[in-house]
C-alpha cells in the first residue's frame, strides 16, 4: 500500500544531501517540499474549519435560535463562510499542495522562486482570514461564491495571477522534462480561466472600502455571475482535481494512466465545453431563451468528456484492484472518482429545462453540490494528503487504522448527507407545484413545505458531524505523523542538465511519408499536417499552450457575452421601473449584507405554480437597477420578487423581531439587531453616487441630498409602523430602511401614479440606455 | 453609427456558430490524439512515475 512505501520512490541521481537549492549548480536541482508541507497543513486546518462551518449552518437551519441573537452568527452571514472555506480555503489549499508537489516532479525542476511560493502561501491564507472576518461582519458583494469585496478581490487577482501563475509559468519555462504531462495542462487551464473569471466577474465601482457596486446590472449581472459561478466549479473544483488525479492516482497505483489519448481528448473537450454551460443556472428566469438553451446544450455535451476523465481514472486501476482493497489511499481515490462520475452525470441531467424546473431552488441542487464537493473534491484531497504525509514527513503514517476509519466515516457521512437532502429537494419541489382538483395550490403556505423537510435537515446535521469527524481524524493523524518526523528532512539532489533551447523532432521535419508517391502535392501537405507534429509542439511550449487555452476560453465566453450585452431585446426597458430611493438603496445594502439572498429568491419563473404562489412572473426590465442582482439560487424561504405591498410595514417589523410571531414554524432567525441599530444616513450618499455613476438617473441634488431624502422617507415608514400598532420614534433604525426596500420590490411593474405611463409593461426594445430612458424623477 | 451597426447584427446565429466551433475543434483534437504513437503515449503516460529525469528526453 502507498502509505507503507518509502518517502522517495524514485531513484536518486546523486547522493542525498541537505544542500539548499542556491548552492546547486545548473545541472543539479532539488524539490521544494517545505512549501508543499505548508499547503498540506493549511488544507487540513481549513478542512476542519469548512466542515465545522457547514455543521454550524446546517444546525442553524433547524435551530435558528442557536445564533443567540448575535447578528454575525446568522445563517445568511455564515453560509458564505462555509462555502468559501470549503471552496477557496480547503479545496484551494489542496490544489496548491498538489500543484507544488506534482509540478516540480513533472517538470523535473524546483519551483522558479521560493520567495513567490511563500508569498503565495501567506497571501492566500491572509485572503481566507479576511473572508472569515468580513462575511460575519456583513461585508459582502451578495453574489454566490464571489462574495468578497473589491479590496480582497484585488489581492486575489495579484496573488493568483502574478504570484502563483507567474511562479508556475516560469517553472514550466525552466523545466527539464520536454513533454508537459497532461496534469500540467489542467493546471494551466485552471490558472488562466480562474483569473479571467475572477477579474471580469468582479468589476465594480467602489462606494467605500467595504462596498463595491457591480458594473453589471440585473440580467447581465446574473449572466456574468453564473458564467463565473459555474466555471468556478469547472476550473476550480474540476480541472485542478483532474490534474491531481492524473498525477497522484498513477503514483498511488504504481502504473501509468489508462489512456493518454483519452486524457488529451477529454482535456480539450472540457476546456471547450465548460465555459458555455453557465446559463443552465438561470433556466426559466429573465435570461434570454437562446442563452438558456445554449447553456443546456453544452451542459449535456459535458457528460461525455467528464466521463472520459472518470473512465480514465478508474481504468488506471485495471489489474490493480487488489491494491484497492488494502490501500486506503486508493479507496479514497476510487470513491472520489466515482462521485465525480455521479456528479457529472447528474449535472447535465439537472441542466435539462424540464428537470431544472423541478429541481431549481430546492435542496436537490444542494445534494448535487455536496456529492461533488464531499465526494470528489474531499476524497481526492484526502487520498492525496494520505499519500503525501509519509513522504513529506519522511516517516510512516501514524495510524493506518485511523485512515481507514476516516474513509468509512467520510463515506457514510456523504451518503447520510445526500440521500435525505435529495429526498428533501424532491419533496419540496413537488409540494411547490402540487395542485388540488380545483386548480389551486395544494400547499399554499410556504412554511408547510419547509416544515415537511426539517426532519431531513436534522439527518444532514448528523451526517455533517460524521464527515467532519473524519477531517478531525485526518488532523490528528497528520499531527502525530509530524511529531515522528526526522530531526532534519532529507533533501535529495538530482542531476540533469537543463533542456536544450533548440529542439528537433526525431522524424525528419517537413517530410511526408508520401514523398515519392504518385499523389498531388496537397495530399503530401495534408499527410504532413495530419502527423500532428504541430500539436506535439504545443505540448512542449508552455506559453503558446497557455495562450491557446486562454483563446479557447475567451472565444467561447465572447460568443455568449457579446449578444447578451448587445441585444436590446434581451432586456426590454419598462417605463415605470425607476431607480431605488436613497433609503431603499440603503435597505437593499442591508438585505445584501445580511445574506437574505441565501434563503430568498427574487425571481418568479413563468410557471403556473409560481405565479399562483407569488404573483406575476419576473420581467428582465425590472432588474436594470439591481446591482447586484438578487435572484438567489435556493428557496429556504419564499420568493420575494413581488414582496412589495404584500404585508404591512409593521408586519415586517414584527417579522424581524421574531419571525415566529407572524409566521409560526418559520426557520428564519430573528433580526432584532436591525430594530435597534442606527442607520447612518450620511453614509448613504456614496451608494447613490455609485449607482448614478453606473447609469441610474439621479440628479446632483438627489445625490447630495440623499441623507435628507432618506430621512423623509424613513419618517413616513416609521409613521406607518406606528399607525399599524408598532413602536414610535423608530425612524432612525436600520429596519426602517430594509422595510422601505422590501415594500418596493416588484412594485414598479404595476405603478399607476404617473398617468402618462399608466399600464406600461413590456415594451418594444428601447432606443436608449436605462439611464436615458423616459423614467419619472425619483420621489421618496 | 457603430452602435446601430452592432445592434442590427443578428446574434441568433451565435448558438449554431458555437456548436460548429466546438465540433471543428473537437474533431481536430480527436484526430490528433488518435495519431499519437503508442510509444509516445506510453512514455508520456509514465512521466509521473519517475521523479528523476528519464533520458532520452527528446521524444
Amino acid at each position: 500500500m502507498a502509505t507503507a512505501s518509502g518517502p522517495h520512490d524514485a531513484a536518486k541521481s546523486s547522493q542525498s544531501t541537505n544542500a539548499s537549492s542556491r548552492s546547486l549548480s545548473d545541472d543539479q536541482f532539488s524539490y521544494d517540499d517545505a512549501i508543499v508541507r505548508m499547503f498540506v497543513g493549511a488544507t487540513i486546518l481549513w478542512a476542519v474549519v469548512a466542515t465545522l462551518a457547514g455543521v454550524i449552518v446546517a444546525a442553524l437551519l433547524v435551530m435558528p435560535s442557536l445564533s443567540g441573537g448575535l447578528e454575525w452568527l446568522s445563517f445568511g452571514r455564515l453560509r458564505p463562510v462555509h462555502t468559501n472555506a470549503a471552496i477557496f480555503a480547503f479545496a484551494g489549499n489542496a490544489i496548491f499542495a498538489a500543484v507544488y508537489y506534482s509540478t516540480q516532479r513533472l517538470c523535473k525542476a524546483r519551483m522558479w522562486s521560493d520567495s513567490l511560493s511563500r508569498i503565495h502561501f501567506w497571501g492566500w491564507q491572509l485572503i481566507i482570514v479576511s473572508a472569515a472576518v468580513s462575511f460575519p461582519l456583513g461585508i459582502t458583494q451578495g453574489r454566490e461564491y464571489a462574495e468578497l469585496e473589491w479590496p480582497i478581490d484585488i489581492a486575489i487577482a495579484v496573488i493568483w495571477l502574478f504570484v502563483f501563475g507567474g511562479n508556475f509559468l516560469m517553472t514550466l519555462v525552466n523545466r527539464r522534462e520536454r513533454h508537459m504531462y497532461v496534469a500540467i495542462w489542467f493546471y494551466i487551464a485552471t490558472i488562466v480561466t480562474v483569473a479571467v473569471l475572477h477579474v471580469f466577474n468582479n468589476l465594480v465601482v467602489p462606494a467605500g472600502w467595504f462596498k463595491g457596486y457591480s458594473v453589471y446590472a440585473g440580467v447581465q449581472d446574473a449572466f456574468m455571475q453564473w458564467w463565473y459561478g459555474h466555471n468556478a466549479v469547472a476550473f476550480f473544483l474540476t480541472t485542478p482535481f483532474l490534474g491531481l488525479m492524473y498525477y497522484f492516482l498513477p503514483k498511488a497505483a504504481g502504473r501509468p494512466v489508462f489512456s493518454y489519448r483519452l486524457s488529451i481528448i477529454h482535456f480539450w473537450s472540457l476546456v471547450f465545453i465548460y465555459i458555455w454551460a453557465g446559463p443552465h443556472h438561470l433556466h426559466y428566469t429573465a435570461l434570454p431563451e437562446w442563452a438558456s438553451t445554449l447553456g443546456m446544450l453544452f451542459s449535456l455535451m459535458l457528460w461525455m468528456p467528464s466521463w472520459g476523465g472518470m473512465i480514465n481514472g478508474l481504468l488506471t486501476l485495471r489489474g490493480a484492484w487488489h491494491k484497492v482493497a488494502a490501500d486506503p489511499v486508493l479507496k479514497f481515490f476510487v470513491v472520489g472518482i466515482t462521485f465525480y462520475g455521479m456528479s457529472t452525470f447528474e449535472g447535465p441531467l439537472l441542466s435539462i429545462k424540464a428537470v431544472n424546473a423541478l429541481s431549481h431552488y430546492t435542496d436537490w441542487t444542494i445534494a448535487h453540490v455536496h456529492s461533488g464537493a464531499l465526494g470528489w473534491n474531499g476524497f481526492m484531497s484526502f487520498g492525496m494528503l494520505y499519500w503525501l504525509l509519509p513522504r513529506l514527513f519522511q516517516t510512516k503514517i501514524w495510524s493506518e487504522k485511523l485512515v481507514s476509519w476516516h474513509f468509512w466515516t467520510g463515506t457514510m457521512g456523504i451518503l447520510f448527507y445526500i440521500v435525505p437532502i435529495y429526498a428533501a429537494g424532491l419533496m419540496q419541489g413537488l409540494m411547490w407545484r402540487a395542485m388540488d382538483d380545483t386548480g389551486h395550490l395544494a400547499y399554499p403556505d410556504f412554511i408547510e413545505t419547509t416544515q415537511s423537510i426539517v426532519p431531513l435537515w436534522w439527518i444532514r446535521v448528523a451526517a455533517g458531524v460524521l464527515y467532519m469527524s473524519g477531517t478531525l481524524m485526518l488532523m490528528v493523524n497528520a499531527i502525530m505523523t509530524w511529531t515522528k518526523r526526522p530531526p532534519v528532512y532529507e533533501v535529495p539532489v538530482y542531476s540533469a542538465p537543463p533542456l536544450a533551447s533548440e529542439y528537433h523532432d526525431d522524424a525528419k521535419p517537413g517530410t511526408s511519408s508520401l514523398e515519392g508517391a504518385p499523389v498531388l502535392e496537397v495530399g503530401k501537405k495534408v499527410d504532413l499536417f495530419a502527423r500532428m507534429g504541430w500539436h506535439r509542439k504545443w505540448e512542449r511550449l508552455p506559453i503558446k499552450f497557455t495562450v491557446l487555452v486562454t483563446a479557447a476560453v475567451i472565444i467561447a465566453t465572447l460568443f455568449e457575452l457579446i449578444p447578451t450585452f448587445l441585444i436590446r431585446s434581451n432586456v426590454p426597458t419598462i417605463a415605470t421601473v425607476q431607480p431605488y430611493t436613497p433609503l431603499e438603496l440603503a435597505g437593499r445594502h442591508i438585505y445584501v449584507s445580511e445574506g437574505c439572498y441565501n434563503c430568498h429568491s427574487q425571481m418568479i419563473r413563468p410557471m403556473v405554480a409560481e405565479t399562483k404562489r407569488y404573483g406575476e412572473y419576473s420581467k428582465p426590465g425590472e432588474f436594470i437597477y439591481d446591482r447586484p442582482f438578487q435572484w438567489g439560487s435556493r428557496r429556504i424561504g419564499p420568493d420575494l420578487a413581488r414582496e412589495g405591498g404584500k404585508q404591512s410595514s409593521f408586519w415586517h417589523w414584527t417579522h424581524f423581531e421574531n419571525p415566529e410571531l407572524v409566521s409560526p414554524g418559520s426557520v428564519m432567525p430573528a433580526f432584532d439587531h436591525l430594530l435597534t441599530s442606527e442607520l447612518n444616513f450620511e453614509a448613504i450618499e456614496p451608494h447613490v453616487r455609485a449607482a448614478a455613476m453606473l447609469g441610474a438617473p439621479y440628479t446632483e441634488e438627489e445625490i447630495t441630498g440623499s441623507a435628507d431624502l432618506a430621512r423623509a422617507q424613513a419618517l413616513k415608514i416609521a409613521g406607518d409602523v406606528v399607525a399599524q400598532g408598532g413602536p414610535a420614534n423608530k425612524q432612525d433604525v436600520q429596519a426602517i430602511a430594509l422595510i422601505a426596500y422590501l415594500q418596493r420590490i416588484g412594485t414598479d411593474l404595476f405603478r399607476t401614479d404617473e398617468p402618462e405611463e399608466a399600464g406600461a409593461t413590456e415594451t418594444e426594445p428601447a432606443e436608449t440606455e436605462p439611464a436615458e430612458a423616459e423614467v419619472a424623477v425619483m420621489v421618496p | 453609427m457603430i452602435r446601430d451597426l452592432v445592434c442590427s447584427i443578428d446574434y441568433s446565429i451565435c448558438a449554431e456558430m458555437a456548436l460548429g466551433l466546438f465540433v471543428v475543434a473537437f474533431a481536430g483534437i480527436l484526430f490528433g490524439s488518435l495519431r499519437l504513437s503508442k510509444g509516445a503515449a506510453d512514455k508520456f503516460a509514465s512521466i509521473p512515475l519517475h521523479d528523476t529525469v528519464e533520458d532520452p528526453r527528446n521524444v
